[in-house]
């Protein structure tokens, strides 16, 4: 086969003829970003995010649809050409119509997947809604009773007819849980050979020795008072969350193989001994450390820790709960317990702490009246269910299945595969960067019974068409209207099912957004 | 009814042809016949051919001049074209579609009689702005005349004598009469000649507009005269005596009240009146010009696209031949290899004209050196520039110049077939090349082995649908191969890999209308003319606020303060030059203090304009600069095939930031945002479309960055932007009460002897009140 010599970031490569640039470099190793592009088909060069530079005249060009020629010489990474990235990105995101993460989840500080559990529990599937809820949150039937449901304000379903009740639907899937022989229990890793002390038992310190417990620590939690629970014992609680519900809840984080010393007052003593024989020390002691003085950085409202790392002014020591800032919202605490956990991982393996790592996430304002209508395809009618044994007695499980498919399906469905949002977060692309006066509403064609097309996701990357037409599909999807407005759709407008006839999965997998996605 | 879309369609598919590259003129076919494209007809057409849902949709789609929806019983269209628009076409559009009571979205009126629809340049500049309601163009037209015109419209429509070209109040406009008064002028009597031409025109009830000029630089030549007819090119008569005017007057103007045989022969002379051996009467008065410099007007110009300008009738082939047509063809044919004509052509400098200026005489090499076969070649025709007309006025009044340089082209490259692309809106253009082809097939100079040689070639012709970005020559390719107008990347180039994949030329019409020139008068005459990298000449659209404007072809190298001042008469009505409008919406605006800036492709590139296609607007005091960097970007931004991110998002954003400064509600940041995005859109674009589409902006906000700050502080420094003016009514009000009649919107109450005011509350910004006030009292700011 002929082959030409070119030049990537001054290395010298011999190259079959014929190839483009993006797939020399990618045989070579090299990293560039498509999105536009799929091997099944012919090039396109829509979307713009592989652009890379010609070292001969300095210009931009996109490296999926020009073919290599010898004595080529390019630039794949340099800082113009990430920014050209970067900006392509953004201006895909200005009239990128699409939550990743349902508002619900980026409202709730612990960022629990409130509607993948939502669609189990509609689905009858409890055991599999509380692993995905102890994904998040260590204390659900706890904080199912305390909670004062951050998420269920910020819910899609709010503005329609009453959010979703959320909060008593974890209840329930950790209520489930409770009453079984055989309690879920989250796999634990490898011993890792390091040992964790945490520093109080109040919610804040028992999730981060659950979540760190998992990871295959050694943890021990001190704790001065005789039992765990810290603020979750206090007398206002008493009425709405009884003592058997925590005790059975923290006996839970226990068992995952959680040493609890109780009735051990920590002091500058015991403080600098556990320093010495641990890896790491969380502080977890709750509001009111004015009087500490264990060579950990205060300013006035707690320690000082850095933003998401929850690192203290001693790289060792990290704080977390009211011990950093008073708050009288458990599942904050609850939340940061879990993320502490990310970043003393992070300190054991030497690498930078950064917290939960924080992935870019599209959003979209407020739902218009006839979006309410779009959404509404997804879920069911019915008002909200408020429980007929009243508020202690929780759901039933025919009213969980009932409230839990009123649930939007508001998260992204490609969002743990979508390319678009993948890339903005390497590229640290900021959705807000380029203001747009006014959005396309959203649609949701959910006719189709394999795969559901929402066109406001859609980069416009054409990749559907061309398959569907490589595919002979009779109708398939086309381009309607051109430049800014131009859309996807079936020819004629016939259905979905029409169009997609034998395509439809192939597409949906194909498609580098949520535009086309699987049901 | 199916069964009569299958006959139709059957019918239709006979004529074009039923391949996918047909599929254009199929579509162009069923919309003539139904005056939409009905879904079942486009069905049909799928079941019938190779052609599938998604290609027919997608194309149809695509290109503006398909309607999926019918049309009402006559299609109204605003020229929004540059001229029109800095003379306030935005407003007469808006007003016509209140007459219409035209809901957002809509465009067709209940009954389904009027359907309105924006057009670019109709190619009558001069009397912007211009409306056309089918095929009667009115001039001149304000808002309040919108009523009068549908009137005047329904009035005439059912009379078999079709007046074509009519003011606003329904008046016929038979054209223009130039009386210069500059002082050299009325120190030779020139007063004396305007006064026998009032009367004449009086006399005869003649419908023409006089104007007065200043001096137009050619003193020795006074008293001047010149006509101007509608729709065709003015005619200067220099040194003009008063017993003359009355032949001249009527040899261009139909008296009225003549038979209507005699009339024909009026106008037949009329027809030919520069041509100096048919007609004697007044031809020693008429300009020769030869006798250089003899005028501004035309002695700065150079004819050589335009040779024999308003001298020739365009289809008369004998004429063509007896100037000296085909002759260079002869001798290519008979004496040169391809290779000398090539040679030729890269010795004169040629650049091309398209836009981009790329040596004629390399690309010619680059598709002859291929050794594909068949090879092609384009003349693009597509010319969508909305404030310039050249290629159309070549296309219709020198076809077969344009054959003349194509077949030569074709025979230096070793084309086997041609195709004249042309734009979807120029009618007149596509018949007389139709014709054109057709006695150059009579007359052998197109078919098998032209003029006795071994050269063949067959010459088509492809109407395009109405897209901008079909001019750029891949998407004009993907075009007539029955595609969406996208573009694609370059290389490769067409040379290369073109139409079908094959090597195709893809040149101007003005660029193969210099060719003849060139192989018949030698390199070295052509390269003589214009400057060191820019050869010869450029044909420019000149119009907006100059006195004279008008189609003009000038040596590359002459400054725009000589076109403006000296061809164009200065800046009309006594207004200050401001800037000029150059190249259209790829170009720039460049400032009066950079007048001296010469007009050729690298001085152009280095203020920050562009040669483009040849749109040359001047603009005066009045013309906002945020308004019509506005103005350009809404016209790409809706001609961006939606193809590359850069170019459909980012001129979407630009222009969000536009409309939020012109109508006064700017948000700090801005002005960094849109120059961010403007440098991105550039270098991150796909085409020349989005390549150049920040130009305009970028030039406007190099050189008047001031105005820009006024609309982030809420204030159109010229009053130009209807969301930051008021209206107001001073105490000049004689309490006529026109205002308050015209007012569409019961604005201002109805006070008989006082002064009126305005409830600038409900005031929609028309104008009506200020058109229309006697003593123009009505105040803007
Ligand atoms: C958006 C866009 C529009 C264009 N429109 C035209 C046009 O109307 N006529 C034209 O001749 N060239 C047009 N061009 C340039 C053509 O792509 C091509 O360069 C030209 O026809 C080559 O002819 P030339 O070498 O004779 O200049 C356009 C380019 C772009 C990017
Ligand atoms: S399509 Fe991608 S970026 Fe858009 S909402 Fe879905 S996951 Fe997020
Ligand atoms: S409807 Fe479901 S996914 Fe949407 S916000 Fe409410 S709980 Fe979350
Ligand atoms: S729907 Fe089609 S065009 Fe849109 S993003 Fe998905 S694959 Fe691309
Ligand atoms: S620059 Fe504009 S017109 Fe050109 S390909 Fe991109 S979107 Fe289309
Ligand atoms: S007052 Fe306003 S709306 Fe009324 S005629 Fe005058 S400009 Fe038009
Ligand atoms: S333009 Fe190359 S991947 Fe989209
Ligand atoms: S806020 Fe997330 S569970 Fe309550
Ligand atoms: S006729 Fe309106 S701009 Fe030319």
């Amino acid at each position: 086969m002929e082959k030409v010599k070119i030049k990537i970031n001054n290395s010298t490569l011999d190259v079959p003829a014929g190839l483009t640039v993006y797939q020399a470099a990618s045989n070579a190793g090299i990293y560039i970003p498509v999105m536009c592009e799929n091997e099944d088909v012919d090039h396109f060069a829509s979307c713009m995010v592989c652009l890379v530079k010609d070292a001969a005249n300095g210009k931009l060009f996109p490296s999926c649809s020009t073919h290599v020629y010898e004595g080529m010489e390019l630039i794949t990474a340099d800082e113009e050409v990430l920014e050209a990235r970067k900006i392509s990105l953004e201006l895909l995101l200005s009239e990128h119509v699409g939550d990743c993460e349902a508002p619900c989840v980026t409202s709730c500080p612990a960022h629990m997947d409130i509607p993948l559990m939502n669609r189990l529990l509609a689905n009858g599937q409890t055991a599999e809604a509380l692993e995905v809820v102890k994904n998040d949150i260590a204390l659900p039937a706890v904080l199912g009773r305390i909670c004062p449901a951050p998420c269920e304000s910020a819910c899609r379903r709010k503005g329609i007819d009453g959010a979703v009740s959320i909060c008593l639907l974890k209840r329930n899937s950790a209520d489930e849980d409770l009453k079984q022989d055989e309690p879920y229990m989250p796999a634990i890793q490898k011993d890792t050979g390091k040992s964790i002390a945490i520093i109080g038992a109040g919610p804040a310190g028992l999730a981060a020795a659950y979540y760190l417990r998992i990871r295959g620590h050694k943890v021990t939690i001190y704790e001065k008072e005789s039992r765990a629970g810290g603020d979750l014992r206090v007398p206002e609680l008493k009425d709405k969350l009884p003592e058997e519900v925590l005790n059975q809840e923290i006996d839970r984080i226990i068992n995952t193989g959680v040493n609890c010393k109780c009735g051990v007052s920590v002091d500058k003593k015991l403080f600098d001994a556990l320093m010495e024989e641990s890896d790491a020390v969380v502080l977890a002691i709750g509001a009111g450390t004015e009087h500490i003085d264990w060579g950990v950085k205060r300013v006035f409202k707690g320690f000082e820790v850095s933003k998401r790392g929850y690192q203290s002014s001693n790289p060792k020591v990290f704080a977390v709960g009211s011990a950093i800032r008073a708050s009288k919202l458990a599942v904050r605490a609850v939340g940061q317990g879990k993320e502490v956990a990310f970043s003393v991982d992070q300190f054991l393996a030497g690498e930078k702490v950064i917290g939960e790592p924080k992935v870019f996430n599209s959003r979209f304002g407020k739902l218009s009246e006839r979006e309410h209508i779009e959404f509404l395809k997804e879920a069911t009618a019915d008002l909200r269910v408020e429980p007929a044994e009243g508020l202690g007695a929780g759901l039933s499980s025919d009213e969980v299945k009932q409230e839990a498919a009123r649930c939007m399906h508001c998260d992204c469905r490609k969002k743990d595969s979508c390319t678009l949002r993948d890339l903005s977060d390497d590229y640290e692309a900021d959705q807000r960067s380029f203001s747009a006066d006014s959005r396309v509403e959203t649609e949701k064609h959910i006719q189709h019974e394999a795969i559901i097309y929402e066109p406001a996701k859609c980069i416009k990357c054409g990749i559907c068409v061309r398959l569907t037409r490589k595919h002979k599909e009779e109708f398939g999807l086309t381009f309607i209207g051109r430049g800014f407005d131009v859309r996807i759709g079936v020819p004629f407008n016939e259905s979905l099912s029409k169009g997609l006839t034998k395509t439809a999965l192939l597409v949906a997998e194909a498609c580098p957004t949520g535009a086309l996605s699987k049901k | 009814m199916s069964t009569d879309f299958k006959e139709d369609i059957k019918n239709i598919l006979a004529q074009t042809g039923n391949s996918k590259s047909d599929v254009i003129p199929i579509l162009q076919a069923i919309q003539n016949r139904y005056n939409f494209l009905p879904e079942e007809a486009l069905r049909e057409v799928c079941s019938a051919t190779e052609i599938t849902p998604e290609n027919i949709t997608g194309v149809a789609s695509f290109y503006s001049q398909f309607r999926m929806q019918p049309a009402g019983e006559h299609i109204i269209k605003v020229c929004v074209g540059t001229a029109c628009h800095v003379k306030g076409s935005g407003l007469v559009h808006d007003a016509f579609r209140r007459e219409l009571d035209l809901n957002d979205g809509e465009d067709t009126d209940k009954d389904r009689k009027y359907t309105i629809e924006k057009v670019a340049c109709l190619g009558c500049c001069t009397l912007a702005p211009v409306v056309q309601v089918d095929n009667v163009t009115y001039g001149h037209v304000s808002t309040d005349q919108t009523a009068g015109i549908i009137k005047d419209f329904e009035k005439h429509r059912l009379s078999k004598k079709k007046k074509l070209f009519r003011t606003g109040s329904g008046k016929e406009i038979e054209g223009e009469i130039r009386i210069g008064l500059g002082s050299c002028c009325v120190a030779s009597g020139s007063d004396e000649i305007r006064q026998v031409v009032e009367e004449v025109v009086s006399k005869n009830d003649l419908q023409v507009k006089l104007k007065h000029v200043g001096c137009v630089g050619m003193c020795h030549q006074v008293p001047l005269v010149e006509i101007v007819q509608t729709n065709q090119e003015s005619i200067l008569y220099a040194k003009v005596i008063p017993d003359d005017v009355r032949s001249i007057v009527e040899r261009h103007f139909q008296p009225k009240g003549l038979l209507p045989r005699l009339a024909r022969r009026v106008t037949k002379i009329a027809e030919n009146i520069l041509d100096d051996r048919n007609w004697e009467g007044i031809e020693k008065y008429s300009l020769d010009v030869r006798e250089k410099p003899v005028s501004s007007f035309l002695g700065r110009q150079v004819p050589i696209a335009t040779e024999h300008r308003g001298g020739i009738n365009p289809l008369d082939i004998e004429e063509y031949i007896d100037k000296g047509g085909f002759l260079a063809l002869k001798r290519v044919l008979k004496e040169m290899n391809p290779q000398e004509v090539i040679d030729l052509v890269k010795d004169s400098g040629m650049r091309g004209r398209g836009g981009a200026g790329f040596p004629t005489g390399l690309k010619w090499e680059m598709v002859a050196n291929q050794t594909g076969s068949p090879k092609y070649l384009i003349c693009n025709g597509d010319e969508g520039d909305p404030g310039a007309f050249m290629d159309r006025m070549i296309l219709e009044s020198y076809p077969y110049r344009v054959i003349e340089g194509i077949l030569i082209a074709a025979y230096a490259i070793g084309a086997d077939i041609g195709y004249f692309y042309m734009r979807a809106e120029y009618p007149l253009a596509v018949s007389r090349i139709s014709q054109a082809l057709e006695v150059c097939r009579e007359k052998g100079y197109i078919g098998n082995n032209i003029l006795g040689s071994s050269f063949s070639i067959d010459l088509r012709m492809y109407q395009g649908a109405g897209a901008f970005v079909c001019g750029e020559e891949t998407a004009l390719i993907a075009s007539i191969e029955g595609n969406r107008g996208f573009p694609r990347l370059r290389p490769p180039f067409p040379a290369e890999k073109g139409l079908w994949g094959a090597p195709t030329l893809v040149n101007n019409t003005e660029t193969f209308s210099q060719i003849p020139f060139i192989l018949r008068n030698g390199a070295d005459r052509f390269n003589a003319i214009g400057t060191e990298t820019s050869r010869g000449t450029k044909v420019f659209a000149l119009a907006g606020k100059v006195a004279r404007g008008g189609l003009i072809e000038v040596p590359m190298g002459i400054t725009i303060r000589e076109i403006v001042e000296e061809i164009g008469g200065g800046v009309a009505e006594g207004h200050t030059f401001k800037a000029v409008q150059i190249g259209g919406p790829s170009g720039g605006c460049i400032p009066a203090s950079l007048a001296d800036t010469p007009v050729d492709f690298e001085s152009l590139g280095e203020v920050g304009a562009m040669m483009g296609s040849g749109g040359l607007v001047v603009l005066d005091e009045r013309d906002c600069m945020v308004d019509i960097a506005r103005y350009f970007l809404s016209f790409t931004q809706n001609e961006s095939c939606g193809k590359c991110t850069f170019c459909r998002v980012g001129t979407k954003r630009m222009l969000d930031i536009l409309d939020r400064l012109c109508e006064g509600k700017g948000k700090k940041g801005d002005l960094e945002e849109l120059e961010k995005l403007s440098s991105w859109v550039k270098k991150g674009s796909l085409c020349g479309l989005g390549q150049t589409a920040p130009n305009p902006v970028q030039t406007t906000m190099r050189y008047f960055r001031e105005e820009y700050e006024a609309h982030l502080n809420g204030v159109c420094p010229t009053g130009r932007c209807s969301a930051l003016i008021k209206y107001s009514v001073d105490d000049r009000c004689i309490g006529c009460t026109l205002c308050a009649q015209k007012c569409p919107v019961d604005a201002i109450p109805f006070t008989p002897h006082e002064q009126h005011v305005i409830n600038t509350d409900i005031c929609i910004k028309c104008d009506s009140c200020r058109q229309v006030c006697p003593v123009d009292s009505i105040r803007v700011g």
